[in-house]
């Protein structure tokens, strides 16, 4: 798994690839913490190149909405994988994290 | 401070205190909630994960919890994978004596005290009464706070609402008024675990074969 960052103003876009799961969560959980606390408060994860994602997975980016919102901000997503987007589906997440269609809707979403 | 796990918290909710036994309600699907506090204790421990087709172990190395690490070295000695709910149900099928093991780690921890009492005059039982309500009162506002605040749930708090609306615990806290203004978002914290929903899926096939049995009787 591998994550990458774009900063721009109190925003980090978030660009994952692989799989999100118990061994690799832990990375998540790294990226939103610096992220936060370097100030950024809106957190976008382009999924696009992220194939699978387990239970531990989604439960960190549940933490993630959960520090971004207690922040003053919030996390959207976009460019959800169809297996990615059954998770999603089922577990209703989309209702505490909105899911965008594209970088530009995931911004939007926060207001950026 | 004796730090409880998901399967403590629940057979401490699921205690009715004036009998100092488990809530006649709840007994039927008191050892699915307790096999599903376990696993669920041992996913946030980051031990086990799950997905959508099966459970399986990411660490195998004992937590220090005899009941904990009894479970975690059963599925690791299981060569197929198999889902959540084929676990809750075989775990709990499996081991007969959740409950009591439960409330003896409760009566060594101080939370419980045992005490023997009389049914009928003759007849002896052990209860379990609180020593305080400390950990049910904790544990009722933590699940009173994931309703009622707009706020992204933790996960511990988010499988412990899954617990206490598989048992009916949840319904016989909430009045009918906190009820119908919860039930949405019971649905949607429920939803986000899937070992929450899993218990959910087979307290309710517990359920309907009891149903099934008592059916010639009505």
């Amino acid at each position: 798994m591998e994550i990458t960052s774009k900063i721009d103003g109190d925003l980090v876009q978030l660009n994952v690839s692989g799989s999100i799961d118990a061994s690799t969560s832990p990375n998540v959980e790294q990226a939103v913490n610096a992220a936060i606390k370097g100030g950024r408060k809106r957190l976008i994860f382009d999924m696009r190149q992220v194939s699978y994602i387990s239970s531990a997975g989604l439960r960190a980016l549940l933490m993630a909405a959960k520090q971004a919102k207690a922040a003053g901000g919030g996390v959207a997503v976009f460019g959800l994988q169809s297996e990615v987007e059954e998770v999603f589906t089922i577990s209703g997440f989309g209702k505490i994290v909105p899911i965008a269609t594209s970088d530009a809707d995931a911004r939007a979403k926060l207001g950026a | 401070m004796t730090t409880l796990t998901l399967a403590d918290e629940i057979v401490v909710l699921m205690l009715d205190d004036t009998i100092g036994e488990i809530n006649p309600g709840c007994m039927n699907v008191a050892g699915v909630a307790i096999a599903g506090g376990i696993l669920m204790e041992l996913a946030l421990r980051e031990n086990i994960d799950t997905d959508l087709k099966s459970l399986f172990v990411v660490n195998p190395k004992p937590t220090g919890d005899a009941l904990l690490d009894d479970f975690l070295a059963e599925i690791a000695a299981e060569p197929e994978r198999h889902p959540s709910a084929w676990w809750i149900d075989t775990l709990s099928t499996r081991h007969t004596d959740l409950v009591e093991r439960i409330l003896a780690r409760l009566v060594a921890s101080g939370i419980l005290r045992e005490e023997e009492r009389r049914f009928l005059w003759v007849f002896a039982r052990r209860a379990y009464p609180q020593v305080s309500d400390r950990e049910e009162r904790e544990a009722k506002a933590r699940l009173m706070s994931v309703l009622f605040n707009d706020e992204v749930p933790n996960p511990r708090d988010t499988l412990l609402l899954g617990l206490a609306n598989s048992t009916g615990v949840l319904s016989a806290i909430l009045s009918s008024d906190e009820q119908d203004k919860s039930a949405a978002r019971i649905e949607e914290v429920v939803a986000l675990e899937e070992i929450g929903r899993s218990v959910g899926l087979v307290a309710n096939q517990v359920r309907d074969a009891m149903t099934m049995m008592l059916a010639p009787y009505h």
